[in-house]
């Protein structure tokens, strides 16, 4: 069990470090749209790898973002039954979704964008757009971080499933609980 | 038995075996994938579904990632983020409250208004909701307003964002219907459609959102007349009012000017909805900054509220790719176009059965979940039947906002009650929204009947 709680804690800090660092990018779209933007407007001059650059950024945010969301619990979910639930009850159904749901996901995702992927950075494959940004194989490779990612933490919530169901919540961190509140 | 019929009956199967899934309370994103799988392994003992098809996945997937449409999401989200968090909208509100604080009903009027300007931002139901009721439910309360009124005005404010353009489900429903559009123009043998953009959907939704607005307001003063009770005034001192233009010019003036340049620049064909909302994001940073909100952790934040929330729309539309790879190769396509095409009524009766199914989903589903799956798969035949795009999404979006507020399952009434004190009891929360729901019935049945009210504004600033 304790080797288990050290597992989980260790994917969970990994995602938070890639949250954070990643939810930067949400700053720098908005600084290089906005560049783009004035230097369209008041320059009369377009950068084509430029607006190639924010769109990705977005791409790359949103992907290597969704596994810490999942950590902080903002994936919504439907709550009718779950918000009532006990906290056993939340485990268990936690697990069933992890198990049924997301790992085949993730599972799905990872195998069938390997290949292409793969063949991606054979050639490395640059923007469809001309005169766009280099390295489209680097965004493409954010296809199977975000699998990686997600199923990892998916693996933290079945670790916390079982430590639930085995009473020994206390191994689990204060930020990782259920917590009671309306939400 | 035959191979198309029970690929058929999958498809449907799976539509409800989703929908029963999501109850367990997991994330809907990875419900959605999940669950489609399961039914792509069933289809596959059958032989009706081909796991090949996956194929496409890393390829739709990163088309999501290089949509320079979408972009404007998380723009968006990053505007209403910051005003929230620098306390911006909090300030329009009190400043307004104490703007119209004089009259009766003024403070529900303040109400309606901020919420038309600044629920727009994220499109989420519930933090919309929620925001609005931490800050006015409170002050509607101690200013004397009947709870039933009082929570009526919010819920109906805090999912006007649904509609009123920046919206970032116009966004996304825009770049889907775009795209179905397109389709069905090319097979009907018009190689050269006027196309449909994001544009052209907020533009549609302006004056809906106004007349939402209007009917809002016109209730609220209806109920100072004949029910002075339940939204009594609330006397500003003098001293308070004071530096009332002062405050206005502050608190005031900037937010709505920075709202209306960025709507203004879209509608006006200046902007792409991208490139105003990026002026959005800076202009909010800016405002945040100019009054000393603005410091590191206030925009760390805010980036990484940002970063979450969009990343919980897109995710949803990765499972919702999987949902439609598999949905498409079992025939479901065939099922929904047979099915919409022989119903009375022709594209009438088939637009009326998508919105009660959109309706009733709407009870247990959040905005994004209904149209990620619902649009792809209906408005290719609603389209092919010859109904107007930009009206659909408009129509959608007016639907999807009376759904959230209907009693007793609405999503907004939940999340208000999620906020609200103990003392407001669950059934004044219901009462509260009755009207409201009548009201959205009237502005649907106007919209059906007019539909140039959606219609007139795009084909006036885009011409077609």
């Amino acid at each position: 069990m304790a080797y288990l709680a050290i597992l989980m804690r260790v994917i969970n800090r990994i995602n938070i470090i890639v949250g954070h660092v990643f939810s930067w990018l949400a700053v720098g779209i908005f600084v290089v749209c906005f560049w783009v933007v004035i230097e369209r407007y008041f320059f009369g001059n377009t950068r084509l790898w430029m607006q190639d650059l924010y769109v990705w950024m977005n791409g790359a945010m949103f992907t290597a973002v969704a596994a810490f969301a999942l950590y902080r619990n903002d994936h919504v979910r439907v709550d009718i039954f779950f918000r009532t639930a006990s906290v056993r009850r939340k485990a268990l159904m936690d697990m069933i979704g992890v198990l049924l749901f997301l790992l085949p996901f993730m599972y799905i995702v990872w195998t069938y964008s390997f290949t292409n992927v793969m063949r991606s950075w054979a050639r490395f494959e640059p923007s469809a757009n001309v005169g766009g940004m280099p390295g489209l194989f680097v965004l493409r490779s954010f296809i199977l971080a975000f699998a990686g990612l997600v199923a990892m933490q998916g693996i933290a919530m079945l670790i916390r499933s079982v430590l639930i169901l085995a009473r020994r919540e206390d191994l689990i961190p204060d930020d990782f609980r259920y917590k009671y509140e309306t939400e | 038995m035959d191979p198309v019929l029970i690929g058929e009956i999958l498809a449907g199967l799976m539509f409800f075996g989703v929908i029963g899934m999501l109850m367990l309370g997991f994330p809907v994103a990875f419900t959605l994938g999940g669950t489609s799988l399961i039914f792509a392994l069933i289809g596959m003992q059958y032989g009706v579904f081909d796991p090949s098809n996956f194929g496409a996945l890393a390829g739709r997937y990163i088309g999501y990632m290089t949509n320079e449409v979408l972009v404007a999401v998380p723009l968006f989200i990053f505007m209403g983020v910051m005003l929230e968090r620098s306390s911006i909208a909090e300030q329009l509100l009190l400043t307004m409250g104490k703007l119209f604080g004089n009259l009766r009903g003024g403070l529900g009027i303040s109400v309606v208004v901020v919420g038309a300007l600044l629920a727009a931002s994220t499109g989420v139901v519930g933090a919309t909701v929620v925001t609005m009721g931490l800050i006015s439910l409170p002050a509607m309360l101690k200013a004397g307003y009947k709870p039933a009124l009082a929570t009526g005005v919010i819920c109906a404010s805090g999912t006007l964002g649904q509609i009123i353009p920046p919206s970032t489900v116009l966004i996304f429903m825009g770049d889907m219907i775009a795209g179905i559009h397109a389709q069905v123009q090319m097979s009907k043998g018009n190689f050269a459609p006027t196309s449909v953009s994001v544009g052209d959907l907020f533009a549609g939704a302006f004056f809906p959102g106004l007349l939402l607005v209007g009917l809002y307001l016109a209730f609220i003063v209806f109920k100072a007349i004949t029910d002075p009770e339940s939204c009594p005034a609330t006397p500003v001192a003098p001293e308070e009012r004071k530096d009332l233009g002062r405050e206005i010019m502050t608190a005031f003036v900037p937010p709505l000017a920075l709202i209306i340049a960025v709507l203004g620049s879209i509608l006006g064909g200046i902007a792409t909805p991208t490139e105003a909302a990026s002026v959005g994001a800076v202009g909010a940073t800016i405002l945040a900054a100019l009054r000393w909100r603005l410091s590191f952790g206030v925009l760390r934040e805010t980036a990484v509220a940002t970063a979450t929330i969009t990343s919980m729309i897109f995710v949803i539309l990765f499972g919702a790719s999987i949902f439609a790879i598999v949905f498409r190769q079992m025939g479901g396509d065939n099922l929904v176009e047979e099915f919409l095409t022989r119903l009375p009524g022709g594209a009438t009766g088939a637009m009326i059965a998508v919105m009660v199914i959109m309706f009733v989903l709407g009870f247990i589903l959040d905005t994004f979940e209904i149209i990620f799956i619902v649009i792809p798969i209906t408005a290719p035949v609603l389209l092919g039947l010859g109904i107007d795009p930009v009206w659909l999404g408009v129509m959608v979006g007016v639907n999807l906002q009376t759904s959230f507020l209907t009693p007793p399952f609405g999503f907004a009434l939940f999340y208000l009650r999620g906020v609200a004190p103990n003392s407001i009891s669950t059934m004044q929360i219901y009462r509260g929204a009755v009207p409201f729901v009548i009201l959205q019935i009237v502005a649907i049945a106007l919209l059906f009947i007019f539909p140039g009210i959606v219609t007139w504004l795009p084909s006036v600033i885009y011409g077609n």
